[in-house]
């Protein structure tokens, strides 16, 4: 009976406590979220002179048969997805380097934390010279240095490429963020495990497999999911480099939604653009929240 | 009682019975110095209302242009004591300006008097009620003055929401050198201008012939707007909204952009090109021909340049039995619906749009007039001698499609030409989607319109 009691008063008390910070999330995120979800059940826009119109599900028929927003969806994905891999493998390679011990280590961590620290508008615009195709850097190495090419190639002006050149620009940016993250779960793993798995006969190859990956999966789950949250709402480097051409070919969803309520005022659609994208998000978030947490217990990271 | 009375009239004696007396008032002290304090505080702001207050016009602009207006600014408030200007420094692009405006408008209680606008902005502003008509302020004889291109651009449901203060439009700029080096005329058509390219290439070492602006953005279809209308067609009539892009003279627009590509004219990478990169291409000697604005003057003649003093500029190429065609840039004011101050911010536009406005601004930093006549000036003319041109070039303006939905359509647009010009799509494919999904945007706004009268009236110039 008293326990019950006290448990029911500490109950009490942690949901007092608890108030302000459940009042501020719903406040921050609760109520725009909601809100956005009421104004596309309207048409808001130009022909309706800025008045909400109510037409219930229309907009979601619209954004069904919207050819631009599924197309910039995919362009979306192919972007995160392919950026997010290759930050990941070439981020754990350079994690691994830098837990070495080596001379000059700390100068090279910090020069390794430079691009992310820049802003991304800028390099951008220097990613746009690099690759331009009669001045750019990119091309006069490859055909003056490396001889690979014998003609510019036309890096951002073409569809294919353009989309290998915005990853390659996200790639160079973030990777290091990536780097320090995974170098940060390198550096919590004892030293002595490796010791009594070499002690054990397995080989370099065999104690990365066994001992490295899963101890620093948790970092790597929590870095994919910061990336990601990124790369899926990526704005400032795309519009600079590309302005999502050419022929909409590297738009993403973020510039789509962007058109769509700052440049056409069509607020009703724009905002039914941002409750799809919204519930994809959070459709993955919770995926990867759910791997992390069965992770956390499966390595016993924390196993209260 | 063993005190003796005091005597009466002590000092001490005194200073109690003044207490004594004032006691009972004490507590209303606070509210009579309250008093006291009111109403000298209202006898000074009295005093000073009486005074004429300045008042504050406010506007946003580009940082770099900023700068520049600010020579007006100052002239405006030595004359003007009672108003003060304030600029407020933007973005550099133009795109982030209008942006940021358009939010303001929408968070209502906009800081801002005037709107220092682009010619496409007007539209939109204006439908969306943020604008306040002109047309009683200004007079027809007044409005004669300015480029007729310039003063439709304001226009919008038979009411004017612009003043036309400086005006740009598209041109082609040449290479005199090599066109005499190859004995040949400044191009006058399409044909004429491949020719000439071809030529020059194979007999210069000038690598290129044409370039231009063919990354996905507005620029993408300011080109085309010259081009199409160079071969006759439209793209869309803004009297009866019909959209012409899968007639014949957009198919064979498109189809020239892509064949100067195609023929090595145009370098590939022109599909990311904005006027800065074309611009570097010309100005390193690279390319004889060069569609762009009429900044590229003074920059391409500029000490140490490698084409200075080699180039000129003239109208657009344009297809047989056809007329050049420039389309229509550049910026003015337009009064917003919140101002608090109307009368005054007219005046700040009159000033600034006025002849000697004008003409100041366009000597210090050749920025071209919207007044017709001091394209003619002598002032002008000794400082620029290339204006004579101009006015040829100017005369030449057609606008973008004066409709509500612009932004709309000129995405649609930009995104079919650049699927086209970097062959993700046949010229045929791009302008038959491009013209459907225009006419769905245009259809999709007479939808709420009630009388479909209203939507044709709205938006004819």
């Amino acid at each position: 009976m008293t326990q019950d009691y006290i448990r029911r008063r500490e109950q009490r008390t942690g949901w007092l406590l608890a108030i302000p910070a459940v009042l501020m999330l719903l406040v921050v995120y609760a109520y725009p979220i909601l809100r956005a979800f009421g104004l596309s059940l309207y048409t808001e826009n130009l022909s309706t002179n800025l008045e909400a119109v109510f037409t219930g599900f229309d907009n979601y028929v619209r954004l069904v048969l919207d050819g631009r927003f599924w197309n910039s969806l995919w362009n979306t994905a192919i972007f995160t997805i392919f950026s997010l891999v290759v930050e990941l493998v070439l981020g754990l390679g350079i994690a691994l380097t830098l837990d070495q011990a080596f001379r000059g280590r700390g100068p090279v961590r910090t020069v390794a934390i430079l691009p992310w620290a820049l802003p991304t508008a800028l390099i951008a615009l220097a990613w746009r010279w690099i690759f331009n195709d009669q001045f750019g850097v990119w091309n006069d190495m490859l055909i003056n240095w490396f001889h690979i090419i014998r003609e510019p190639v036309n890096w951002l002006g073409d569809p294919q490429w353009a989309m290998v050149g915005v990853i390659a620009a996200d790639v160079w940016k973030t990777t290091s963020f990536v780097a320090i993250l995974l170098l940060a779960g390198l550096q919590s793993i004892p030293q002595d495990l490796y010791e009594a798995h070499a002690i054990d006969g397995a080989s370099p190859w065999q104690s990365f497999r066994q001992i490295t990956l899963p101890l620093i999966r948790p970092q790597i789950v929590i870095a994919m999911l910061f990336r990601f949250a990124q790369a899926f709402g990526i704005f400032d480097l795309i519009q600079v480099m590309t302005g999502g051409g050419p022929g909409g070919a590297t738009e993403m969803v973020s510039l789509y939604i962007y058109a769509t309520v700052m440049r056409y005022l069509d607020f009703g659609y724009g905002a039914a653009l941002v409750v799809v994208t919204f519930l994809a998000l959070i459709f993955v978030v919770a995926i990867a929240t759910f791997y992390l947490s069965k992770l956390r217990t499966a390595t016993g990271v924390e196993q209260s | 009682m063993s005190r003796l009375p005091e005597p009466l009239f002590s000092r001490r004696n005194w200073l109690l019975c003044w207490i004594r007396r004032i006691k009972p008032w004490l507590p209303g002290l606070p509210w009579s110095l309250a008093l006291v304090a009111f109403t000298s505080v209202l006898g000074y702001g009295l005093v000073a209302l009486s005074q004429p207050r300045p008042v504050t016009i406010t506007f946003l602009v580009r940082a770099v242009e900023a700068q520049q207006l600010q020579i007006l600014a100052d002239a405006f408030e030595a004359e003007h004591p009672n108003i003060r200007i304030e600029i407020e420094e933007g973005p550099n692009a133009a795109d982030a300006v209008e942006n940021l405006y358009t939010t303001s408008f929408l968070l209502g209680d906009s800081p801002y008097d005037l709107v220092y606008s682009d010619v496409i902005w007007i539209p939109k502003f204006a439908a969306a009620g943020w604008l306040r008509d002109l047309s009683d302020r200004v007079s027809e004889s007044e409005l004669s003055q300015f480029l007729d291109a310039d003063v439709a651009a304001g226009r919008y449901q038979g009411g004017l929401y612009r003043m036309p203060f400086r005006s740009a439009m598209g041109m082609l700029y040449y290479r005199v050198d090599l066109l005499e080096a190859v004995g040949l005329d400044a191009p006058k058509t399409f044909a004429e201008l491949i020719e000439a390219s071809k030529i020059i290439q194979e007999q210069t070492d000038a690598p290129w012939g044409y370039v231009w602006q063919g990354r996905q953005y507005e620029g993408l279809v300011t080109n085309f707007v010259e081009i199409l209308a160079g071969y006759g067609g439209f793209w869309v009539d803004p009297n009866t909204l019909e959209v012409g892009l899968d007639r014949p003279e957009a198919l064979q627009a498109l189809e020239f952009m892509q064949s100067v590509i195609r023929q090595g004219i145009t370098p590939q990478g022109v599909t990311n090109y904005i006027e800065e990169d074309s611009l570097r291409v010309f100005e390193n000697g690279n390319a004889a021909f060069l569609r762009n604005w009429p900044y590229v003057w003074a920059v391409a003649n500029q000490e140490g340049s490698p084409v200075q003093g080699k180039i000129a500029l003239k109208p657009m190429v344009h297809g047989p039995n056809q007329e050049a065609a420039a389309c229509l840039g550049g910026w003015g004011f337009g009064l917003t619906q919140g101002t608090a101050h109307p009368e005054e911010a007219w005046e700040v536009v009159s000033f600034f749009t006025s002849r000697q406005g004008q003409k100041q601004f366009a000597l210090e930093y050749s920025y071209v007039p919207s007044r017709r006549d001091l394209f003619i000036d002598p002032d002008v003319l000794k400082k620029f001698p290339h204006y004579e041109q101009l006015l040829a070039v100017a005369e030449t303006t057609v606008p973008r499609p004066p409709v509500g939905q612009y932004a709309q359509l000129s995405d649609i647009l930009q995104r079919y030409l650049s699927a086209a010009i970097t062959d993700q799509m046949t010229a045929e494919a791009a302008m038959k989607a491009a013209a459907g999904e225009s006419r769905r945007v245009l259809g999709r706004s007479a939808q709420f319109s009630s009388d479909p009268l209203t939507l044709k009236s709205a938006i004819a110039p």
